[in-house]
């Protein structure tokens, strides 16, 4: 038999932090959205906030433009600072596609 | 979904993140998005119950990969069907990275194996000079490549490239090398007839090219439809990785690399910017005409060819570049003896690819010109006709191509920036020079 060891081209990555941990329940809780008004954001993001408050009772679910929206800030640290500065207790990001 | 746990994993955060994928259809104009109700479960635990299944403690180093079979041949297939299987590399025969393999290339090295040099967007993986020798190596690279290479990635990497977006991007951008002084020709790096190859005479732009473009993938998570979302791809294997021809540059007409980035003449050196279309342009005339015709034409032919609107350009219509135009020595002389300059060249590209105001509301070009990033960009639709770039300046002409004047090459550009690095040469540059001799042949 014939041996072959090489190296894995993939690399490494590099885990510094945890993502935030979850909720333990949406009542009474603050929810934000950040949109990226991209791919119906303007029509799926509102729908999902309607839901939100419908289901949650005293759930406080922010307007969609509360923060920065549009691709080009939505990934900034301003618009990061924004979210954390309101309090929200949990944020909802889109549309991706 | 691959592009959203790229983007976490480059962040720092284990790529993962709590989603809800629906298909297409659900994004488009008009759509039926009575499912978002359906599911709605799916994002209420998204924001409470969701886990992520990576612990948050770091990275170790990469074990090796090993694989058996019953002859040299067929532990070669087998590693190569263990590399495509593990999404390692790119549909055509790959050599293994071994240790000898990778422990040679890194002969070209200047700085040690370790040196980190980044890390790959939008994954985040980390990138070290061996992370580069190890694609240079599965590319079919030789050492003397790999000073070019780490200076390329350097380039990559740096944020003014956009390398972050455009990874990911729906764009189909593939990264474009300019390649200034002797290095060039001395790793046999392609400036004349097929500098965009194939060409087995010159084939450094090839490995190179290719392992940037393993590097993409592997490290950096650009696998199609996954990583990133490029509706066509990155066009190429190879990416784009060629020399400016310098010994035909006219006098008075300065090296990309010491126009675009102030590199002294006769420094090595990369230029990277993002491409996403490749177009010959029929330059020369096929009559009588006077040489100042010829000249005229084929600039109005080009011109015409870039006043569309199709808005790559505005990736970097502040910084970046709407394009590069190659042209061979044979033109570039011609030109230069009737006067024009790389300059002037660039001031009639600039005035004479400006689109009507009419056509481009006619393709919807406003409402992306609105929302796009640079001020300077939402504030050119003032402008009628509007310039496809913010300056004559941003125009990247390279003298490159075979030597006779029928056509010159038009790399439409998807450039957010256009950045610049100084090659380091190796003390041991003569040395490898000499074994591609021995092994390739004479230059």
């Amino acid at each position: 038999m014939v041996g072959l060891e090489f190296h894995d081209p993939s690399g490494a990555i590099e885990v510094r932090q945890g993502h935030a941990p979850r909720l333990a329940t949406l009542a009474g809780k603050r929810v934000g959205f950040v949109s990226n008004e991209q791919w119906q954001a303007y029509r799926m993001l509102p729908r999902l906030k309607a839901l939100l408050e419908a289901d949650f009772p005293d759930i406080e679910v922010l307007p969609i433009d509360a923060f920065p929206q549009g691709n080009a800030v939505i990934g900034s640290e301003q618009t990061a600072a924004l979210v954390k500065a309101s309090g929200v207790d949990a944020v909802v990001i889109g549309n991706a596609a | 979904m691959g592009v959203t746990t790229n983007a976490v994993a480059g962040l720092g955060l284990a790529p993962e993140a709590a989603m809800v994928t629906f298909p297409i259809e659900m994004f488009l104009p008009g759509s039926d998005i009575s499912a978002l109700e359906a599911r709605k479960q799916e994002f209420y635990d998204g924001l409470t119950r969701w886990r992520p299944a990576v612990a948050s403690d770091g990275a170790g180093e990469v074990p090796m990969v090993q694989v058996q079979g019953a002859s040299v041949e067929d532990a070669l297939a087998r590693a190569n069907h263990l590399m495509l299987a593990n999404r390692w590399g790119d549909g055509l025969p790959l050599w293994p990275p071994t240790r000898e393999r990778v422990d040679w290339v890194l002969t070209g090295a200047t700085q040690p194996r370790w040196r980190p040099l980044g890390a790959f967007p939008p994954r985040g993986g980390v990138t070290t000079v061996e992370s580069c020798a190890i694609a240079l190596a599965m590319a079919g690279g030789r050492p003397e490549y790999l000073p070019v290479l780490v200076a390329a990635v350097e380039a990559f990497l740096d944020p003014e490239s956009g390398s972050e977006q455009l990874q990911a991007a729906s764009g189909s951008a593939f990264p474009v090398v300019i390649v200034n002084g002797p290095i060039g020709g001395q790793i046999r790096l392609n400036a004349g007839f097929g500098c965009l190859g194939p060409d087995p005479q010159r084939p450094a732009g090839a490995s190179l090219g290719r392992a940037l473009r393993l590097l993409q993938q592997n490290l950096g998570g650009a696998l199609p439809g996954v990583g990133t979302m490029a509706n066509y791809g990155g066009l190429r294997y190879t990416n784009v990785v060629f020399a400016e021809d310098e010994a035909q540059l006219p006098t008075g007409w300065a090296p990309h690399g010491t126009e675009r980035h102030g590199f002294a003449p006769g420094t090595s050196s990369v230029s990277l910017a993002f491409a996403n279309g490749a177009t010959n342009i029929r330059r020369r005339g096929a009559r009588k005409e006077t040489p100042e015709e010829d000249a005229l034409q084929g600039m109005h032919r080009m011109a015409d060819f870039m006043r569309v609107p199709n808005l790559a350009s505005l990736a970097g219509y502040e910084h970046g570049t709407p394009g590069i135009l190659m042209i061979p020595g044979v033109v570039a002389q011609t030109m230069a003896g009737l006067g024009w300059t790389k300059a002037s060249m660039r001031e009639f590209f600039w005035e004479h690819s400006r689109i009507p105001a009419a056509a481009l509301r006619r393709a919807g070009g406003p409402a992306w010109i609105e929302i796009d990033t640079s001020k300077v960009a939402r504030e050119s639709l003032a402008l009628d006709p509007w310039p496809i770039t913010a300056s004559p300046d941003n125009f990247v002409i390279v003298v490159a191509g075979g030597g006779h004047p029928t056509n010159s090459y038009w790399l439409q550009g998807y450039s957010p920036g256009v950045v610049g690095r100084a090659i380091e040469l190796p003390p041991s540059l003569e040395r490898l020079l000499a074994e591609a001799e021995r092994d390739l042949g004479p230059r």
